[in-house]
C-alpha cells in the first residue's frame, strides 16, 4: 500500500519535473491544429529566431536569478548597444577633428566589451555599495535608456549597411540566415552550450548555486561571493549586448526604444524554466524550454489572429500556473524526502 | 463664483464668435488675456526623445525668436504633474504666452486654467483637451483625413483587390482607433480588398517586425500591410524584405524621415505627414497676433495631413513639407 503511493508520487515527480517540456509539446500540437501553417520548418525557424532574442537574455538572467539577484537593466542595454553599434557604423567615432570608422568585427568586440562594462558596474553597485539588485539594476536601466536616447536625440539610425569605401559593411550578417537558419539562433545555441557548461561542469557553476542557496555558508566555505556575483551580472549584460546587435542587424535600424520591457520576457522564461526567484536552483535547459514556451505562445496566437489583449492575459496565466506547479513540486519533493527518511528508520 | 461667471461668459463669447466671426472681432479683443508682461514664450512638449516633439521645440524657438520673443522649451514627459509645475514656473516667470503639446486631455485642464487665471494665454498644439473656451486655440493634425488620404493611395497601389493585414498601434490610444477607422472608411468601400489579419504591435519596430513575420507565415497570400504609424511600417518593410516579399504594399502614418527613405527606395508605398512644423508655427504666430490684440477666429483648428508618395517624397525633410516650385 505504502509502496504504491510512493510509486505514484515518483511518477508524479517525473511528470512535474518535465512539466515545461510537456506544456511546450501540448502547445505545439494545439497550434498545429489551430493554424494550418504552424507545423512547418519555416514557422519553427521563425519561432526560434524570435525566441533567440529574449532566450539569450534569459540565459544571462538565469545566472543572476540563481544567485538570488535580478537584472532589470538588460532591456535598456539592448537598446543602448543597438544605438552605439548603429552610430559607430553610420557616423564613426569622432575624436577632435578626426573621425574613425571601425570594421564590423571590431565593432562587435567593442559592443561585447561595453556590455561587460555595464555588467561590471551593476555588479559593483550590488556588491561593493550594497544596493539591492532590484534597485541597482532599476537605476542602470534608466541610465542606459537615457543614454540610448541621448546618442541620437531620439532619432533612429536607419538603413545600417555600412559603406564600402569605409570598409565597415557586413553588420547585417548578424541578422541573416546561414543554411536556412538565422544567425541569432546559432548564437543562441552556442551561448546556451557555454552557459550550460559554465553552470554544471566547472567549479564556477557550483559557486553560483552555492551563493544563491546560502550565501553565508558559501562565504564560510571559502567562496568569494562578491566576485561570483559581479561575474553573473557581467554574463547577463554580455548576453544583452549580443541581443542588442542581433536585433539591430535584423531591423537594419537602431531605435532608442528597442528592448523596452524585454527584461520581463527574460525573467518570465527563466521562471518558467524552473529557476527559483529565491535563488539556489535552476538549469539552462529549463530556461531554454521556458523561452520556447513563451515564443510558441506569442507566435502561435499571432498566427491564429488572437488579439494582443488576450495574448497578455494568457501569457500571465501561464507564468502564474508554472510557478504554482513549481511550488507543488518542491512540497512533494520535501514530502518524499521525509518519507524516505522515516522508512530508513 | 466670480471665476465661474467669467469662464461662463467667456465660453459664451467664444461660442457666439464662432457663429458670427466677423462681427465678434472687436468684441473679443475686449476680453483678451493680457499675458504675463514679459516677452517670454514657454514651449512645453512631451519628451523630445521623439523627433516629432523635438521638431515642435525647434520650430517654436525659431519662429518665436523671429518675432522678437525669448523662447524657453521644456518637456513634461507625459506627466500631468510635471506639466503643472512647468505652467506654474511660466506664471512665476511672467511669461507672455504658453505653447503646449499637453500631457492628457483631462489632466491638463487644471494647468491651463491656472495660466488663464494668471492672465497668460495658452495655445495647444498636436493634442486637444476635453474643454473649450480655456485655451485660445487648439491646433491639431487631421489624423482622420490623413489616414483616409494615404489609404486612397494604397487602394490604388493594390489595384483595388487582394488580401491584406493591419498592424495597429497601442490599442488603448485614441489615435490608434482614429487612424484604423479612417483607413477602413476608405478600404472597406472595395469588396475585393479583404483583411485577413489584424494585430497590435504597440507602435514598436521590433514587435512589428516579428508580428509581420508571423502573419506572413500564416497568411502568405497577403499583398498589402497597413500600419498605424511609420515606426511599425519600417519594421514591416524589413520583415517583408527579409522574407523576399517585395510585392507587399506597405503604408504608414507620421511622415518620418525613416519612412521617407523607404518610400524613396520603393520599398514602401507612402505615409501621411502630420505637418507638426506648420502647426507649431501657426500657434506661435497666433500667440503673437493675440498679444497684439487679434484673437484667432476659431479655437479648434485642423491642419490637413499630406499624403507622401514616391512622387513628392523629395519635398519632405524633418516633418517639414516644402511645396515644390511650380
Amino acid at each position: 500500500m505504502k509502496s504504491k503511493s510512493k510509486n505514484n508520487n515518483q511518477l508524479l515527480m517525473t511528470l512535474l519535473k518535465g512539466r515545461t517540456f510537456i506544456v511546450l509539446i501540448v502547445l505545439v500540437i494545439f497550434f498545429s491544429f489551430a493554424s494550418k501553417s504552424f507545423l512547418s520548418l519555416t514557422t519553427l525557424t521563425m519561432v526560434a529566431k524570435h525566441v533567440a532574442l529574449y532566450g539569450i537574455l534569459a540565459l544571462g538572467m538565469t545566472f543572476v536569478i540563481i544567485t538570488g539577484g535580478i537584472d532589470l537593466s538588460v532591456g535598456s542595454v539592448v537598446g543602448l548597444v543597438g544605438m552605439l553599434a548603429g552610430g559607430l557604423i553610420q557616423e564613426g567615432l569622432t575624436i577632435g577633428s578626426k573621425t574613425i570608422y571601425f570594421s564590423v568585427p571590431l565593432i562587435i568586440i567593442f559592443m561585447l566589451l561595453f556590455g561587460c562594462l555595464v555588467g561590471l558596474i551593476n555588479g559593483l553597485i550590488v556588491t561593493k555599495l550594497k544596493v539591492a539588485p532590484f534597485i541597482a539594476t532599476l537605476g542602470t536601466m534608466y541610465i542606459c535608456r537615457g543614454f540610448a536616447n541621448l546618442r541620437s536625440g531620439g532619432a533612429t539610425f536607419s538603413n545600417i549597411k555600412g559603406y564600402e569605401g569605409l570598409g565597415n559593411t557586413g553588420f547585417k550578417v548578424l541578422g541573416s540566415n546561414f543554411l536556412g537558419i538565422p544567425a541569432g539562433v546559432f548564437i543562441f545555441a552556442i551561448l546556451a552550450i557555454i552557459a550550460a557548461i559554465l553552470l554544471k561542469k566547472v567549479p564556477f557553476g557550483w559557486y553560483v548555486l552555492a551563493v544563491g542557496g546560502n550565501e553565508k555558508s558559501a562565504r564560510l566555505s571559502g567562496i568569494k561571493a562578491d566576485k561570483v556575483k559581479i561575474i553573473v551580472y557581467i554574463i547577463s549584460a554580455f548576453c544583452a549586448a549580443w541581443v542588442g546587435m542581433i536585433n539591430t542587424a535584423q531591423l537594419s535600424a537602431a531605435h532608442p526604444a528597442s528592448g523596452d520591457g524585454w527584461e520581463m520576457n527574460a525573467i518570465a522564461a527563466t521562471v518558467l524554466g524552473g529557476t527559483s526567484m529565491a535563488g539556489g536552483s535552476g538549469t539552462i535547459i529549463g530556461t531554454i524550454v521556458g523561452a520556447f514556451v513563451i515564443g510558441v505562445i506569442n507566435d502561435g496566437m499571432t498566427m491564429c489572429g488572437v488579439s494582443e489583449f488576450w495574448q497578455k492575459v494568457i501569457r500571465g496565466c501561464v507564468i502564474i500556473l508554472a510557478v504554482v506547479i513549481d511550488q507543488t513540486q518542491r512540497n512533494l519533493q520535501a514530502k518524499m524526502a521525509l518519507q524516505a527518511r522515516n522508512e530508513n528508520k | 463664483m466670480m471665476k465661474k461667471l467669467v469662464v461662463g461668459l467667456l465660453t459664451a463669447a467664444m461660442v457666439s464668435s464662432m457663429a458670427c466671426g466677423a462681427v465678434m472681432a472687436d468684441d473679443a479683443s475686449a476680453e483678451l488675456l493680457p499675458g504675463g508682461g514679459t516677452k517670454i514664450l514657454y514651449c512645453i512638449t512631451p519628451s523630445t526623445s521623439n523627433p516629432f516633439f523635438g521638431t515642435e521645440q525647434v520650430i517654436a524657438e525659431k519662429v518665436g525668436e523671429e518675432l522678437g520673443y525669448e523662447v524657453k522649451c521644456f518637456s513634461h514627459d507625459d506627466d500631468a504633474a510635471a506639466q503643472l509645475e512647468l505652467f506654474e514656473a511660466a506664471i512665476t516667470d511672467k511669461a507672455a504666452a504658453i505653447i503646449c503639446d499637453n500631457a492628457g486631455a483631462d489632466a491638463s485642464i487644471e494647468a491651463i486654467q491656472k495660466a488663464y487665471d494668471a492672465g497668460i494665454p495658452t495655445f495647444l498644439i498636436d493634442r486637444e483637451i476635453n474643454q473649450t473656451g480655456l485655451a485660445i486655440s487648439q491646433i491639431v493634425a487631421d489624423n482622420a483625413q490623413g489616414a483616409a488620404a494615404i489609404a486612397e493611395v494604397w487602394v490604388e497601389a493594390m489595384d483595388y483587390a487582394g488580401k491584406y493585414a493591419e498592424l495597429l498601434g497601442l490599442e488603448s490610444d485614441t489615435n490608434c482607433h482614429v487612424r484604423s477607422e479612417n483607413y477602413h472608411s476608405v478600404i472597406d468601400e472595395y469588396p475585393d480588398l479583404e483583411m485577413v489579419a489584424q494585430q497590435s504591435a504597440n507602435w514598436d519596430q521590433t514587435e512589428a517586425y516579428e508580428k509581420t513575420e508571423a502573419i506572413l507565415q500564416a497568411n502568405p497570400e497577403i499583398t498589402g500591410i497597413i500600419c498605424g504609424n511609420d515606426t511599425m511600417a519600417c519594421g514591416a518593410v524589413q520583415a517583408c524584405t527579409d522574407a523576399g516579399r517585395d510585392d507587399i504594399k506597405v503604408i504608414g502614418l507620421d511622415g518620418s524621415d525613416d519612412a521617407a527613405a523607404y518610400i524613396k527606395s520603393g520599398e514602401m508605398v507612402g505615409t501621411a505627414l502630420q505637418q507638426i512644423a506648420l502647426i507649431t508655427e501657426t500657434a506661435v504666430r497666433e500667440a503673437d497676433a493675440y498679444l497684439n490684440g487679434t484673437a484667432p477666429e476659431e479655437e479648434k483648428q485642423l491642419v490637413p495631413c499630406i499624403a507622401i508618395t514616391a512622387d513628392n517624397v523629395d519635398n519632405l525633410s524633418q516633418f517639414v513639407y516644402t511645396e515644390p516650385a511650380a
